[in-house]
């Protein structure tokens, strides 16, 4: 019987994943995932999520010289803020980091977390151990957010996902001074049918191609079992991100190894972020089922052009 | 003997409904509730109507006394009727609210379309037509209320995001980008707004400098959501900090009109006039007419005072 294992998806699975797990983090905490990645000068950067046993998260630091194999520092870089301002709405933890150079900044968008609902927040960093709170910058019931890595027709420009009417939909929002927000537009919603029929949100912050603005984001399905988590790509109008101008029909990453199946929340693969190497590769990392932190590659043109393929 | 007065804090009118679907000049299927101004000597609501074909938009009405009202025939804005605003609000447009601010009339309101509610803002000059300026709040937020005066040199508004069903604050430098939210207000456990509240009266600063925001409370019972009004006080430099609270609401549904219509027991306001010290509330009752409530400041703000301070 022939079997052609790397067809399954355009992705391709790094045979040494999960990169990090639980075994590789320095102190004792219950779960690793979401990882949003920068390379600067041949050094990978990951700021991963880390959750606790108390059941909050926050954030730690992974170094690596190869992307591939990281090591973690001994201590988290990010903990919910304790006092000030941020306090009230960081009460129940810290998720989900995006990482965007932009204007020479280091920029972290994250979801703040309290019984006052789900918020983004800003903050800015210089040598990734340390981080500069900026703002929260929505609303409540909002997440996902992430700054797109150059100013369009002089603002700032961000992905977010509020829920409007029970779905969970990419909107594209806009700023001046990165504090206050507005002009809202929506930018895509679920497909009726397809593996993203429930929910959607952006998750690698975008990276800006010849055909477009590439987001690779997530797309969830409610089975009777509960959600599975995939990943899914999208250009967008480089001058009005809000346009789609072609998506994947199908995912470029589902679930289907263990350490994607089974963990604290199981079928899940979600991506905070990607590293476009010199090469042509991309490098895809992203959490497995809440668990384990996991990188998948593929060529770059490949990858754009199956986007292209795709529908508006 | 019946004590009627003495029920609520707010009394009735004793004309009331003062606004009915048989009183519009036009077929409709529904009253929501009104924002609620006085230019000179004229009052003037703008009324949400929901059509037989299930879509609202919102009508004037004016008059000469506060209690007698007379809706226009055409109406003050239609959902979907500009092309730049139309994506959202193709199904409707509703909850006005007016602030006069900066000597222009603005009128927050509640565009509803297939990707959820967002708070929408006009102005006008005349009452006769209206100017759309922009979305100002992120999907499904509603209760947009602007402050009729810059604090600490910024635009501010109050909303309810979906998510926790509670009052928020925002602020913004040019009315079109929005930021710096905080939560204010947060429904009650065990009180008569322990499901969800939210503002209802664009706020409004008495004499003492403090700010009045009249706002809705729910409780789900097991027959429905029970919709009553509430006030509470804000602080005259900081409005973000709630000084005082009613343990008690100031309006609930108890007469006919108020219980039985498409939404039953429901009372639900956008607007107030102050007039000398006594206050005009304007609110909708069962979904199905406009009412006028009567009051006084004081009896308000002294209930916001008097309570035991559970906000």
């Amino acid at each position: 019987m022939t079997r052609f294992p790397f067809g399954r998806d355009i992705l391709h699975r790094f045979e040494g994943n999960p990169i990090i797990t639980l075994e590789d983090i320095p102190f004792r905490c219950n779960t690793v995932f979401n990882g949003t990645p920068f390379k600067k000068d041949d050094t990978y950067y990951l700021l991963i999520r880390i959750e606790g046993q108390q059941g909050y998260s926050y954030f730690a630091l992974a170094e690596s010289k190869d992307g591939l194999r990281f090591s973690v520092h001994p201590e988290p870089v990010m903990q919910p803020a304790k006092s000030g301002p941020f306090a009230k709405y960081e009460a129940l933890g810290i998720e989900d980091p995006r990482l965007t150079e932009l204007d020479g900044t280091y920029y972290v968008m994250y979801t703040a977390y309290s019984t006052y609902g789900a918020r983004i927040a800003l903050a800015k960093t210089e040598d990734f151990h340390s981080y500069e709170r900026i703002a929260l910058v929505s609303e409540p019931g909002n997440k996902d957010g992430m700054l797109f890595p150059e100013k369009i027709n002089g603002e700032y420009v961000r992905f977010d996902r509020p829920i409007g009417k029970d779905c969970g939909s990419i909107w594209i929002s806009y700023s001046k001074n990165l504090y206050d927000w507005g002009r809202s537009e929506v930018v895509m919603q679920p497909r009726a049918g397809y593996w993203d029929s429930y929910r959607i949100g952006a998750s690698v912050p975008p990276i800006k191609t010849n055909h477009g603005w590439l987001e690779i984001y997530h797309g969830v399905r409610m089975n009777p079992s509960g959600p599975i988590y995939k990943i899914g790509t999208v250009l967008l109008d480089l001058e009005e991100p809000h346009r789609v101008v072609a998506r994947m029909e199908e995912p470029c990453l589902s679930p289907r190894e263990n350490y994607e199946r089974i963990g604290d929340v199981g079928n899940v693969v979600f991506a905070c972020g990607a590293i476009v190497e010199d090469n042509g590769e991309i490098k895809v990392y992203y959490g497995s089922a809440d668990t384990h932190i996991c990188v998948a590659t593929c060529s770059f043109d490949t990858l754009i052009a199956k986007t292209l393929e795709g529908t508006t | 003997m019946k004590k009627r007065k003495q029920r609520d804090i707010i009394h009735r009118w004793e004309g009331n409904p003062a606004i009915t679907i048989q009183s519009l000049p036009f077929k409709a299927s529904d009253i929501w509730n009104a924002g609620a101004v006085r230019v000179g000597d004229t009052y003037i609501l703008i009324v949400t109507i929901e059509s037989l074909s299930g879509h609202k938009d919102l009508y004037c009405a004016r008059s000469e006394n506060g209690y007698h009202f007379t809706v226009d025939a055409e109406p003050f804005m239609i959902h979907a009727e500009d092309s730049a605003f139309s994506k959202y609000e193709k199904i409707s447009i509703m909850d006005a609210r007016i602030t006069y601010l900066d000597d222009t009339y603005y009128i927050s309101y509640i565009g509803e379309s297939e990707y959820g509610f967002r708070i929408g803002l006009a102005k006008t000059d005349d009452f006769k037509k209206a100017t759309r300026l922009n979305f100002i709040s992120e999907v499904d937020t509603k209760g947009g209320a602007l402050f009729p005066e810059k604090i600490n040199g910024r635009y501010a508004r109050l909303e309810r995001p979906a998510d926790g069903g509670r009052i928020w604050i925002s602020y913004s430098d040019d009315l079109v980008c929005w930021g710096g939210s905080e939560a204010i207000m947060s429904p009650r456990k065990g009180f008569w707004d322990a499901s969800r509240i939210g503002d209802a009266v664009p706020p409004m600063r008495i004499s003492d400098g403090r700010w009045l925001m009249i706002y809705y409370g729910i409780k789900e019972t097991s027959a429905g959501p029970l919709f009553r009004i509430g006030a509470a006080l804000l602080d005259a430099k900081d409005p973000s900090k709630v000084v005082a609270r009613t343990n008690i609401p100031i309006l609930s549904p108890r007469e006919m009109y108020e219980r039985v219509g498409d939404i039953t027991n429901l009372v639900f306001s956008c607007g107030a006039v102050l007039d000398g010290d006594n206050l005009l509330l304007y609110y909708g009752a069962a979904k199905s007419c406009l009412c006028v409530g009567i009051t006084t400041l004081d009896d308000i703000v002294n209930e916001c005072i008097e309570s035991e301070g559970v906000y």
